[in-house]
């Protein structure tokens, strides 16, 4: 089992031919746009071919981290992290448990809970954008049960607007957190459920005792994983509220998009652009180690 | 299992299921009523099936031409992406060279980058090389960003084969070409089908590079077309559930068609995020 080394002109000529469009495609449309945005966000450009581009420095961060939409971006964007992992991985843990015991019908069950995340989320976007419109499907609901009282515009009043597409987003991801716990409940060994239950375990003690201490890294990897997601959410909030009422609902993603496409601001844009890799960096960094510590 | 344990199980996915099911039957049922019957009574069967939506949203909104689209730019960057990533990795899973790790790693770096850090420069690259509004342009951008995962999944496959095949075949004089094209992508299938589903989902799905270049609406892809027609004709409501259905009816197949594969090509990718 040894590598071909590359002793001839030929050999050394195919692998260059080989390694070749790979390289360019990746050097050309990720690396240079990477080194792209690190430049863009010390520069000032309004966005128009041919107009000069200037050097300000630090100016775009100073701006970007006293504007007062990107804070309101920043709070969504808390506020989308804390609750996405407070929810998507402990519901999919206890999806993934139920699902693992094979019940009747757990099948239809685990595919109905899946399918979402193979969905556009422009379109699942669209689809709770129609739900939860002033007339639509959920208030009529609400009414039905009785409790009209609760009737609201979802996506438009205020103080619904963001907790609504964070409930989406949850909505979203579950069956997708679903499966990655479901593949590492197939690692613990049968043996151990045996033991477990011969020493009279019930089923609580054994989730708490057994399965969640057996899929810790699973789990720290799902939640890193969920917090990396849930900072590039961009289509949810552009098909539902494209960041209104007021820019309310706005993540950074989204902000980053409208301040460069509709106001040109290119630095700006790129200033948030840097933040949104430094915070997904930072997080697979932690990823890194845990996945290290896992393999330790 | 004790009874009330089954109850309380079933409770659970009931409850879930009809969290899950009722946006999509919402959609679902709303697709084939008249606009009345959609406020009226959101979840009752309609009284005259309405096919007239699904007539409306392909031809009238252009559906058709978004899903075409969509099936154009999502299985170009499939076959591309295959190709270019295979051969890497048949390189660096079998050759020996000292950039070899370094290449490694630095296809790696990419899974770093997420796409709104790049939204800035991309477009002034695309609009300096005037490859505004080209479809290839948007197909090598869905190649880049999916190269490190997908060089990632085979090389790390073709790396697992036994190499004894290749070894008999170099002794008979056959080429390094040959070698790859005959021997290494039969083995390989089932690394390129978890990439190619993979990729496929995340440009039928993709809707920021083409908002960032593609204005031209006959090129516009289906996810983003949706969007345009709610944008347009945001008040047809039975059409525009009709198209919701065509937008999702691909991925649903694909899934149902390969739901293992789409299931662990997905968890795969969990590597990426």
């Amino acid at each position: 089992m040894h590598m071909i080394k590359l002793k001839n002109n030929n050999a050394r000529f195919f692998v260059f031919l080989f390694m070749l469009p790979s390289l360019l495609i990746y050097l050309l449309f990720q690396i240079l746009p990477l080194a792209g945005a690190l430049y863009f966000s010390v520069m000032d450009w309004n966005g128009i071919a041919g107009s000069p581009v200037t050097f300000v420095g630090g100016k775009n961060f100073l701006e970007v981290f006293q504007n007062k939409d990107f804070l309101i971006a920043l709070k969504n964007m808390g506020t989308m992290v804390i609750f996405s992992v407070l929810f998507h991985t402990p519901i999919a843990l206890l999806t993934a448990v139920v699902i693992n015991t094979k019940c009747k019908g757990y099948r239809m069950f685990k595919a109905l809970f899946f399918v979402p995340t193979v969905f556009p989320l422009s379109a699942a976007g669209l689809m709770w954008y129609f739900v939860f419109m002033p007339t639509g499907a959920f208030n009529s609901l609400l009414s039905t049960v009785g409790l009209g009282g609760f009737v609201t515009p979802w996506l438009v009043n205020q103080s619904t607007a963001m907790n609504t597409i964070v409930f989406v987003n949850i909505w979203a991801g579950i069956g997708y957190y679903m499966v990655i716990i479901l593949a590492g409940l197939t690692t613990i060994p049968e043996e151990v459920h045996e033991a477990a239950a011969i020493d009279g375990a019930g089923i609580v003690k054994k989730f708490f005792w057994l399965t969640v201490p057996m899929l810790k890294s699973t789990l720290t990897m799902c939640i890193v994983m969920d917090i990396i997601g849930s900072v590039k959410v961009f289509d949810l909030v552009f098909a539902m509220t494209g960041g209104g009422p007021n820019g309310l609902t706005n993540l950074p993603t989204t902000l980053l998009y409208n301040e460069t496409f509709k106001y040109k601001h290119m630095g700006l844009g790129s200033a948030i652009g840097v933040v949104i890799l430094a915070i997904c960096l930072a997080g697979t960094l932690i990823s890194n180690a845990v996945v290290k510590h896992k393999s330790d | 299992m004790k009874k009330t344990k089954i109850i309380l199980m079933y409770l659970f996915l009931f409850i879930m299921a009809a969290i899950f099911a009722m946006p999509m039957l919402f959609t679902l049922l709303s697709s084939v009523k008249t606009k009345t019957e959609i406020f009226s009574e959101p979840f009752a069967l309609p009284k005259i099936i309405q096919w007239k939506n699904y007539v409306e949203a392909w031809t009238g909104a252009n559906m058709s031409r978004y899903f075409i689209n969509s099936l154009i730019q999502a299985g170009a960057t499939v076959i591309i992406l295959v190709m270019v990533a295979s051969m890497a990795a048949y390189v660096l899973s079998r050759f020996s060279f000292r950039a070899n790790q370094f290449l490694v790693i630095f296809f790696m770096l990419g899974m770093m980058v997420p796409m709104h850090t790049v939204i800035v420069p991309i477009s002034y690259i695309i609009g300096n090389l005037k490859l505004t509004n080209n479809i290839l342009a948007l197909i090598l951008v869905y190649v880049a960003f999916g190269l490190p995962f997908s060089i990632l999944v085979i090389t790390n496959f073709m790396r697992s084969i036994n190499r004894s095949l290749e070894e008999a075949a170099l002794i008979d004089g056959a080429t390094y070409f040959q070698i790859y094209y005959k021997i290494m992508l039969p083995l390989t299938v089932p690394a390129i089908s978890t990439v190619s589903i993979f990729n496929f989902l995340g440009a039928w799905n993709n809707i920021l590079f083409p908002l960032l270049f593609i204005n031209d609406k006959s090129l516009k892809p289906i996810a983003l077309g949706l969007l345009n027609f709610n944008g347009e004709r945001g008040s047809e409501y039975g059409p525009l559930m009709a198209a919701i259905m065509i937008t999702v009816a691909v991925p649903m197949l694909l899934y149902l068609l390969f739901q293992e594969k789409v299931e662990s090509g997905l968890a795969a990718g969990s590597v990426k995020e």
